[in-house]
């Protein structure tokens, strides 16, 4: 992989003329977004309900393809890329707006998951999930299963579970939107901290202003393009 | 926690339906085991009473009827003259119903013939002469007719005393009603008629020699078969049948129960899509899912197998007791057969989980974000 530089900058993401139809052909989620992402940036995506917005986040996650135009990441197509799971595990760590853990599992064994596609031993994972948990603070409920955790718990258990395999880009989509607004801070000031001490890329989705605004900058979009893009 | 545990979490998701698809299973390998026990061990109790006889060749016309078909007395003076043979022993072997019992062998034996020899007295006597009117009993026989010495049993429309009761050394022998040829053809109306000739080869013939023999016996005797001792069983068209159908029906259930992990196995894909989203969209590669779902199916086969084994044997066992067939049943519950049971289920198991893991595996990970 060759990544761009932008003033010394290492480029992640450089979308060019990215488009994305869906119902063969009669709406379009994107309609030509052209941007870059550099290592260490904190950029929400906001807009309106149905702009794109998540769409976008899925085509940096490699959870979805463009129709058209390139997404590349650090030089390299994502839509190409040979394995795009082990992107997934290893380069990417995603926060979801409805946590998604898996009811079956404890917190512990939540943050486990992504793991197995990683080279660690059971010992090994049992021990970085512990870690993990005890950065977000839930030392105490590791053991619990999702159903007894708050909805501010269980999303810092999807926080650790995303960084469970030390990714340097971490997706978030909506982080706040299922929590009050005490949580919703409090899991904010999270992600904002771990983007910093661990100095990774930070995409976060929202529709809301006063969360963008906490952002370093803010990419605006509207009916599938990107209408303005802030540095903050 | 290790990969397997997240593969048995997904089985204890549903516990009642996992728990109903392992009855299903196991009903289906318990037939397996059950009839193809019953089946292998009704050849082999009757080649354990050829042996218990010290029978070489049996020479028979094994029809479609449980019992051989009836050959003229006098072909035993064609093969008695062979070389090779030390003896021979004329048999009329009949099943029929005897009072209670809905199912007994009645083995009607040259008076004088070596396969009396082998039937040692438990109590009473053997009959005086071939006229006397009696009957000597395996131990199972007068068990199951409830008979003990000086009793009567009606064959046909004559009664005959029981003077012994034997044990024959075989399931089969045990079983048996024994009584002396010539008052059994009288009373069969099967005069001059035998179905079975026991042949003993000489002393120290080898395998291959009584093989021989039994060719020098084929080209004598056109209107019977003599095959080695035990052998005859397997090759009448009666166990055919009987075993094909053992199979056959063997074969649907496991038919029902593949259909039946994989309706299972399909709904868990189902109701698991987000889930299975979810896993795909933290890094799970599609290889690790499709493994997660043919793990989960072959262990509802393994458990289910294990599940028949035990329902199979204990139906079984059952079976055994059930007056109608007692002393009838030798079934052959081999560890090989438990074990090659246990493999067919689970083997069922991983034939029904593929098109379910290969449903699985088509999921885009963009649905976890859905929901």
């Amino acid at each position: 992989m060759s990544a761009a530089q932008d003033d010394g900058k290492t480029c992640v993401f450089e979308a060019v003329g990215l488009t994305k139809e869906y119902d063969e052909g009669r709406g379009q989620a994107l309609r030509g977004v052209d941007f870059r992402i550099h290592e260490g940036e904190f950029v929400a995506i906001t807009g309106p309900s149905g702009c794109g917005k998540t769409t976008l986040l899925q085509m940096l996650g490699a959870l979805d393809v463009p129709g058209a135009g390139t997404l590349n990441y650090r030089g390299e197509s994502i839509a190409d890329l040979p394995a795009p799971a082990v992107y997934r595990a290893r380069e990417i760590g995603i926060i979801f707006q409805a946590f998604h853990l898996l009811p079956t599992f404890t917190a512990i064994e939540n943050v486990q998951l992504p793991m197995f596609e990683a080279d660690l031993s059971m010992s090994q994972r049992k021990e970085r999930a512990a870690k993990l948990l005890e950065s977000v603070g839930l030392e105490g409920r590791r053991d619990h299963f999702p159903t007894k955790l708050s909805g501010g718990e269980r999303q810092r258990v999807a926080i650790a579970r995303s960084l469970a395999n030390s990714p340097s880009v971490l997706l978030a989509d909506e982080p706040t939107g299922n929590l009050d607004s005490e949580n919703a801070h409090f899991i904010l000031d999270l992600i904002i901290r771990i983007h910093r001490e661990q100095k990774m890329t930070l995409v976060l989705v929202t529709h809301d202003m006063t969360i963008a605004q906490r952002a370093s900058r803010t990419i605006q979009m509207k009916d599938g393009r990107i209408v303005s893009d802030q540095q903050l | 926690m290790t990969f397997f545990i997240v593969v048995i979490r997904g089985l204890l998701r549903r516990p009642v339906r996992t728990g109903l698809t392992l009855v299903g299973i196991s009903i289906g390998i318990a037939a397996v085991v059950a009839l193809v026990g019953i089946s292998r061990g009704f050849e082999q109790s009757w080649a354990a009473g050829m042996k218990a006889r010290g029978t070489d060749v049996v020479v028979s016309n094994m029809g479609s009827a449980l019992a051989p078909k009836p050959f003229a007395a006098n072909v035993r003076d064609r093969i008695a003259k062979l070389p090779g043979i030390a003896a021979t022993c004329s048999i009329f072997v009949d099943m029929t119903s005897v009072e209670d019992s809905s199912m007994m062998i009645i083995s009607a034996r040259e008076w004088g013939g070596f396969s009396w020899q082998n039937l040692k007295l438990i109590s009473g006597r053997m009959p005086t002469d071939a006229e006397e009117p009696a009957v000597v009993l395996g131990q199972t026989a007068a068990e199951v007719l409830k008979k003990k010495l000086g009793d009567t049993v009606q064959l046909e429309t004559k009664e005959l005393k029981v003077v012994g009761i034997i044990d024959g050394g075989a399931l089969v022998e045990n079983g048996s009603l024994i009584i002396s040829l010539p008052l059994f053809q009288e009373i069969s109306g099967n005069e001059g008629k035998i179905n079975i000739i026991d042949v003993r080869a000489t002393p120290g013939s080898s395998e291959d020699d009584v093989k021989r023999l039994c060719v020098a016996i084929n080209s004598v005797v056109p209107e019977a078969r003599a095959m080695v001792a035990g052998e005859h069983v397997g090759n009448s068209q009666a166990y055919r049948f009987i075993s094909a159908m053992s199979w056959g029906t063997s074969l649907l259930a496991v038919i029902v129960g593949v259909l039946g992990v994989m309706n299972t196995m399909l709904m868990t894909v189902f109701e698991r899509k987000q889930e299975i989203c979810i896993l795909l969209a933290i890094g799970w590669k599609r290889s690790r899912i499709i493994r997660m779902i043919l793990w989960e199916s072959a262990l509802l086969g393994f458990f289910g197998g294990i599940g028949g084994v035990l329902i199979g044997v204990a139906g079984v066992k059952i079976m055994e007791t059930l007056p109608a067939i007692h002393g009838l049943l030798e079934p052959d519950l081999s560890v090989g057969l438990m074990i090659n049971s246990v493999l067919i289920a689970l083997v069922v198991g991983v034939i029904s989980g593929i098109y379910p893991a290969w449903r699985s595996s088509r999921l885009t990970p963009s649905l976890a974000m859905q929901g």
